[in-house]
């Protein structure tokens, strides 16, 4: 079995305030992996340090084998690994297709200058995830709370990487958005993506995870199916608030 | 052409733009082409302000700095040391970027107003170290005059500051219209989402800086030339840094060609009131103009004209 992502050991610590507590978890390549906690679990910060957006305090971060933990952002998204923000952060005066731009551009000064935008490739990934041809010259600004959400999408796609962290994929959208960005995902889960994937809204979390961990206080409380995981004692205390 | 899309009507426009410019001469006199001398140099100002603060959103207070070195090398190595302004110029470009790189650049680590504030010491302190430091070479308080001149009558004056300030609006200009624009642009509406896009902010920042300075670092030794003096309160003055500021948000942020309409307009609108106003009262109306643009279009000229071209598009269609 290769693995997309291991992370080992992992510990980030905010002065006082440890937010991930010696955590330690695999994902496959092609897995779909669920992330879940009560608000303020970590889930975020683990994203964080996976992205090297933060840096842990202790632990190791492996992507398809290789360690990661001293790599920029920028380096780490080459290596195939991209996410998606809680609230997307679109670019709010530049259309669809520049916004899919940023995400296709190569990292190089010399290939930005000289190098023409992929028209082609920018509408396909446009198309691909659920934008109709005439969306394309649409600002961002324009666009509803579930198309900023598959524009996140197909920005995260453009950067090429085949690990995508989804982080509150389903927040704020309306049932019918959500039942669109499920198929979304189930799609690319065919094409082989691999995901890990935060999200409070549990029913539409289970059909799309292989399984799930759940985490209170950075610290891991259970490992295994996504069933198996909600059933756990412990989580049903922390996340459900059952005594 | 790709790489730039390009549009039969931007050639169209930049044509007439270019000739209009050159044949301004016939048109107007000598008093008015003088006034549009200093429209021009301060269009290249705000350009290279433009390139740096008008797109990533790093807002620099400390671009008179960047056009002072350029001004003071030029004048210093022409004046001092006897070296033609064929050579001196350009050295003053290279100096200009090399100077905002070390001094400038660890700034933009820093983001928002912390930026602003660290470009605006900077900038004060050169006009304090400058009539201090080696007064020898920079002539003090007092500064540096009799600056060879590049051009006589204002003519020629005028064609030269044109010919530099158009070169530099169209590099900058189709610079911008690269991927690396869009880049740029993408960062002033978000860094976070262009580095979580893979891009090296820190790259696309330096670079744009660095265009930004050899910008300020041309214009600024032009104009010291064209003034035939300098003196650290004629570049090191926060009054320069407003009108670049303003002319920029007047014309339009992050357009290039926004700033040129409104250094023009500025410029302009400042000669007009002279006769009225002769003390700085003119300021406070400019100010006001500024003001009450900036509330009704803060995109500036640019967007307003960009409004009655769709509507005018709309009414056709």
């Amino acid at each position: 079995m290769t693995l997309a992502l291991e992370v080992r050991n992992l510990v980030k610590k905010f002065g006082g305030l440890t937010a991930t507590n010696d955590l330690s978890f695999d994902l496959a390549k092609g897995e779909s992996l669920g992330l879940i906690g009560p608000n303020g679990a970590g889930k975020t910060t683990v994203f964080s340090q996976i992205m090297g957006e933060l840096r842990q305090t202790s632990g190791t971060i492996k992507l398809y084998g290789e360690e990661i933990s001293k790599l920029t952002t920028a380096e780490r998204i080459a290596k195939g690994v991209s996410r998606t923000y809680q609230v997307p952060r679109p670019f709010a005066e530049l259309s669809v297709r520049e916004n899919i731009r940023v995400g296709l551009m190569p990292d190089s000064l010399r290939a930005m200058i000289f190098g023409a935008p992929d028209r082609s490739r920018e509408a396909e990934l446009a198309q691909s995830i659920g934008f109709a041809p005439k969306d394309l010259d649409k600002t961002a600004s324009e666009l509803a709370m579930g198309d900023l959400r598959k524009l996140e999408f197909a920005r995260t796609l453009a950067t090429g990487a085949k690990l995508l962290l989804l982080d509150e994929v389903f927040a704020g959208l309306t049932s019918g958005e959500i039942g669109m960005i499920a198929e979304l995902i189930q799609d690319l889960r065919q094409r082989g993506f691999t995901f890990l994937m935060v999200s409070h809204d549990l029913p539409a979390m289970e059909p799309l995870v292989d399984r799930a961990i759940a985490i209170e206080r950075g610290t891991m409380l259970a490992n295994g199916s996504f069933a198996d995981v909600l059933g756990d004692k412990s989580v049903r205390a922390s996340y459900l608030g059952e005594s | 052409m790709r790489t730039l899309d390009l549009r039969p009507h931007h050639l169209v426009l930049w044509a007439a733009f270019i000739a209009l410019m050159l044949l301004m001469p016939l048109m107007v006199g000598n008093g008015t082409l003088r006034t549009m001398i200093f429209a021009c140099y301060l269009a290249m100002f705000a350009i290279s302000w433009d390139i740096l603060s008008g797109r990533t959103g790093y807002l620099s207070f400390g671009h008179p700095f960047l056009i002072g070195i350029g001004a003071y090398t030029t004048g210093i190595l022409t004046r001092r040391y006897g070296i033609p302004v064929e050579a001196s110029i350009p050295i003053a470009v290279l100096v200009t970027m090399a100077g905002g790189l070390i001094i400038l650049l660890p700034a933009l680590r820093i983001k928002g107003s912390y930026f602003a504030l660290v470009t605006l010491a900077v900038m004060e302190l050169m006009l304090q170290l400058v009539p201090v430091i080696r007064p020898d070479l920079t002539g003090g308080t007092r500064g540096i005059s009799r600056l060879p001149a590049l051009t006589r009558g204002a003519e020629n004056g005028y064609y030269l500051a044109a010919g530099l300030m158009l070169a530099v609006a169209l590099f900058a200009w189709l610079l911008m219209r690269t991927r690396l624009g869009t880049a740029l642009w993408a960062i002033g509406m978000n860094e976070e989402s262009v580095r979580g896009s893979g891009l090296s902010t820190t790259r696309l920042k330096s670079f744009a800086f660095l265009v930004s300075a050899g910008i300020a670092g041309l214009a600024g030794a032009f104009y010291a030339h064209y003034l035939g003096s300098i003196t650290p309160r004629s570049f090191f003055d926060i009054n320069i840094l407003f009108q670049i500021i303003v002319a920029v948000l007047i014309g339009g942020a992050g357009t290039i060609i926004g700033p040129i309409i409104g250094a023009f307009f500025m410029v302009f609108l400042l000669e007009w009131l002279r006769p009225y106003m002769p003390g700085t009262e003119r300021f406070f109306v400019y100010g006001s103009i500024a003001l009450v643009l900036y509330m009704y279009q803060p995109k500036g000229i640019m967007a307003i004209v960009d409004t009655i071209v769709s509507k005018m598009k709309g009414s056709r269609a």
